[in-house]
């Protein structure tokens, strides 16, 4: 088992020395923040990860979640970690004093969140749902929702879901048939329907459970315009904040899932007996836009919930690799030379390298884009706020999707690094996979994010989003240029960048002529390029950062020489994909289209 | 009441320890530090008492000015407030140094119990908290596993070889706890944000009063190695007299570790 989750000496790089967060503590909103309390905070958070997640890690997918017909219960060391989490007010760092938060920078909340993951995934869902529902009452919700269940939320004294797929529709979000109708004193809806796959949907962790359902009242028009935000508890909570009568909310049944089984995903009936009380969230019909204000960076966390399982499988493949003996340099001839740990073989340090650069890219990319978001929030000018806000939005598709993708294709190689000891459950990578694999899948398949990078974010406001994410690559290039060893792999990253503009020009004139079909065929492709681009430049962004350290002398050579070789590794062997990628794009590559259902 | 703890920034034991050209310290660059682990049971300890008795925590620590991190730590999980001793302008330290910088900051803190961690985990000597209760004349026990306080006496379970004393002490007193007599508290993020109003007196170590050959070092380090880490198995065979001849033989020789 790894002594190590994470690499905070990276993580203090990231957030000081590229993303020089201290600086926030300008704006009046973290004027109570400093460097110690943003470092105390990220190492108290790694310290909860390794001694409170890490241990029951391999005992969650034992035990999993258990289903009696009735009642969930959670692995009974989730109690603990949940006690700890909300004691210590890890469920909304980030939300405002007056909500019972320490107004830290969503930057440190995407740390924690990570670094959870790092340490017991399962487990970390279910403070990130319970900070979801508590985040859309905060946003959305009439005062007295906000009093009734928010504080409680934050606190950890309930737990919280977002509940929207349903049997039927899971993807086409808008088919959804649970309905609400008004009740007769007209005080509260009246909710009937099925939900499926809903994390964290019952558990005995806490006293009650504030479930987030999007729902379709009486006469609402069809698909996503007629969808309604409710709050459904499962016990309803009386003026007084008691806890009073059930809801007539009934789990049927849990998942059994290939992984993440510490997770209760449950199956829901609402109103079974024509009792489930239901309260509008802001106005009728507006759901699935209040669901999608929250969903940048809620995918953006979701991205991360993927790479911090694979930091941990890249740690446990480093650790294996630097102290599993096995073979000899390919040029010994001596059959009785001591063997050599696999580290030193290329194959394996490749392996090890390439995992390394998916972990620090991505991560980087995520912590970018948390700090881009605290900085909308900081800034007071609306254009700045605007010009922030179109990054996020070009680049929560690539941390999703991404994200989710490299990571999986990452704790494949931290496994292949174990040879048959990674195909055994003994070891953790096994799980690590299986964990893993629903990030691609949840919040949004990685079909859609493909989807809505190229079909919404790429065109948004006549294309300026994009060319405001070009102008921060360009920046980024510029200055790597200045210095004379990263030259090269500037150009390289520069080179790419340029085929990324062709190829959308390219399929931005097809989306123009009305073959939409044709446009977004390649859509996925599309994104893998695009993310191609975006890790290289932020490994380039903390190459720039090293090089700079070690132009003016450092005591810590090894460390920053690894961040500008691993940006030299990722770009060396991602880019030309990207390019090869981009070739066929402007080639009209459209098999896909038509390749008729019938030939298969 | 008040209880005083003492506590040492020490490298984080998961860091990669690299020794320096020299050959005789390790690299500190990008090192992690933090507060020795068997110190933090220490401030669990006295933040208990603050909680069952309104003890006031004060937590003591000699190191360069990089220690207020550790220092504040402890003020995290709940001290009240913090000095320490700014060993900056002074050379190497040892125990016996250190111990002197120690007690005399503690001379006119009035404490009525001092605790420490049973041993830092960097240099292991497990000698400063025992100097310091010898140098200010109060009575101690180390590697304790139970406190229980009743009115001015302590009485203690003192963990050894197979078996246990149990103790009673009149303070004020000193005690070096073990693992296992309580579980150190994170701190919480409310917790953290308070930690940073708390004071952290700083003590420049020559205000103290002390003679400079009385804190100078009294051993040199003339060499450091890290441990090989190379998994090496050999079978000695023979009898028993020629196997344990030649065992001995290995491990002095060879291994120098005799």
């Amino acid at each position: 088992m790894p002594d190590k989750l994470a690499d905070m000496r990276t993580i203090k790089f990231l957030l000081h020395e590229v993303l020089k967060l201290e600086e926030l503590t300008q704006y009046p909103y973290y004027e109570d923040h400093s460097r110690e309390t943003l470092d105390m905070a990220a190492d108290t958070a790694y310290q909860l990860a390794h001694e409170v997640f890490w241990p029951s890690y391999q005992e969650f997918d034992q035990e999993g979640a258990q289903f009696d017909g009735h009642k969930v219960a959670v692995p009974k060391a989730m109690h603990e970690i949940w006690k700890q989490c909300a004691e210590g007010g890890w469920i909304g760092p980030n939300v405002s004093y007056d909500d019972g938060g320490q107004q830290f920078p969503i930057t440190i909340h995407a740390l924690a969140c990570f670094l959870f993951n790092c340490g017991n995934t399962a487990a970390a869902m279910y403070l990130g749902l319970t900070y979801g529902a508590a985040h859309l009452i905060k946003t959305f919700g009439s005062k007295e929702l906000q009093d009734l269940y928010m504080a409680k939320l934050f606190a950890g004294q309930y737990a919280g879901t977002m509940v929207l797929t349903e049997p039927d529709t899971g993807t086409s979000v808008g088919d959804m048939t649970t309905t609400a109708s008004k009740s007769p004193d007209g005080d509260y809806y009246l909710l009937r329907g099925n939900k499926r796959f809903i994390s964290g949907g019952d558990h005995d962790l806490t006293e009650n459970i504030i479930h987030a359902v999007l729902a379709r009242t009486e006469g609402a028009p069809p698909g996503i315009k007629g969808l309604s935000l409710f709050i459904v508890p499962k016990y309803r909570v009386n003026g007084d904040g008691s806890i009073g009568e059930w809801n007539d909310v009934t789990t049927t049944g849990i998942e059994h899932k290939m992984g993440l089984k510490g997770s209760a995903t449950a199956s829901l009936t609402f109103g079974d007996k024509g009792d489930c009380r239901a309260w509008l969230v802001g106005e009728l019909n507006h759901g699935l836009r209040y669901m999608f204000e929250l969903m940048n960076m809620a995918r953006v966390f979701t991205g991360m919930q993927a790479v911090g399982v694979a930091s941990a499988a890249y740690h446990c493949a480093l650790e294996y690799s630097r102290t599993r003996l096995q073979g000899r340099d390919i040029t010994s001839r001596d059959p009785l030379e001591p063997q050599i740990p696999i580290i030193q073989h290329p194959d394996v340090r490749l392996m090890l390298l390439k995992q390394r650069a998916v972990v620090e890219g991505c991560l980087g990319l995520f912590l970018y884009c948390a700090r881009v978001h605290d900085q909308e929030h900081a800034v007071t000018d609306p254009e700045e706020q605007q010009r922030l806000h179109m990054l996020l939005e070009m680049l929560t598709p690539c941390c999703k999707a991404y994200g989710s993708d490299a990571a999986f294709e990452s704790i494949r190689l931290a496994i292949q690094c174990h040879g048959g000891s990674g195909y055994s459950e003994e070891y953790p990578v096994a799980q690590m996979l299986r964990d893993c694999k629903v990030f691609s899948i949840y919040e949004g398949a990685n079909g859609i994010q493909a989807l809505d990078l190229l079909g919404r974010k790429v065109p948004m406001k006549g294309g300026m989003a994009l060319q405001a994410l070009n102008a921060e690559v360009s920046k980024t290039i510029a200055e790597a240029k200045e210095l004379a060893p990263l030259k090269d792999l500037a150009d390289k990253i520069e080179s790419l960048q340029n085929e990324v503009v062709q190829a959308t020009m390219h399929l931005g004139m097809l989306g123009l002529s009305g073959k939409v079909n044709q446009y977004l065929c390649n859509a996925t492709a599309y994104l893998e390029m695009f993310s191609h681009l975006a890790i290289s430049w932020q490994l380039l962004m903390q190459a720039v950062v090293a090089q700079k350290v070690l132009d003016a002398g450092s005591t810590e050579e090894n460390f920053y020489r690894g961040k500008i070789e691993t940006a030299r590794c990722y770009a060396g062997y991602n880019v030309p994909h990207g390019i090869a990628t981009a070739q066929m794009l402007t080639a009209d590559e459209r098999t896909a289209l038509d390749f008729k259902p019938e030939w298969f | 009441m008040k209880v005083v703890v003492l506590i040492k920034r020490v490298p984080d034991t998961a860091s990669e320890l690299q020794v320096a050209a020299d050959g005789k310290s390790v690299v500190t660059g990008g090192l992690k530090f933090v507060m020795s682990p068997y110190d933090e049971h220490a401030v669990e300890l006295a933040i208990q008492l603050k909680e069952s008795h309104g003890a006031e925590v004060v937590v003591l620590s000699a190191g360069p000015p990089e220690t207020k991190e550790i220092i504040r730590s402890a003020l995290a999980m709940g001290a009240d407030s913090g000095i320490l001793v700014d060993t900056a302008q002074l050379g190497a330290l040892t125990c016996r140094g250190t111990a002197r910088l120690l007690a005399a900051a503690l001379a006119d803190l009035g404490a009525d119990l001092v605790v420490a961690g049973k041993q830092a985990v960097d240099d292991d000597a497990a000698q400063v908290p025992e100097r310091v209760a010898e140098l200010l004349g109060i009575p101690h026990a180390s590697v304790i596993t139970r406190f229980e306080l009743s009115g001015t006496t302590a009485s203690v379970d003192r963990e050894i070889e197979g078996g246990q004393y149990t103790l009673e002490l009149p303070l004020p007193a000193l005690f070096t706890t073990q693992k296992g007599i309580n579980t150190p508290r994170y701190p919480t993020l409310p917790n953290i944000m308070k930690a940073k109003k708390k004071e952290i007196r700083e003590v420049p170590a020559a205000q103290l009063g002390l003679a400079a050959d009385s804190l100078s070092a009294q051993a040199t380090t003339e060499a450091m190695t890290l441990p090989r880490q190379q998994r090496l198995c050999r079978v000695i065979e023979g009898d028993n007299a020629q196997r344990v001849k030649e065992l001995v033989r290995v491990l002095h020789m060879e291994e120098k570790v005799l």
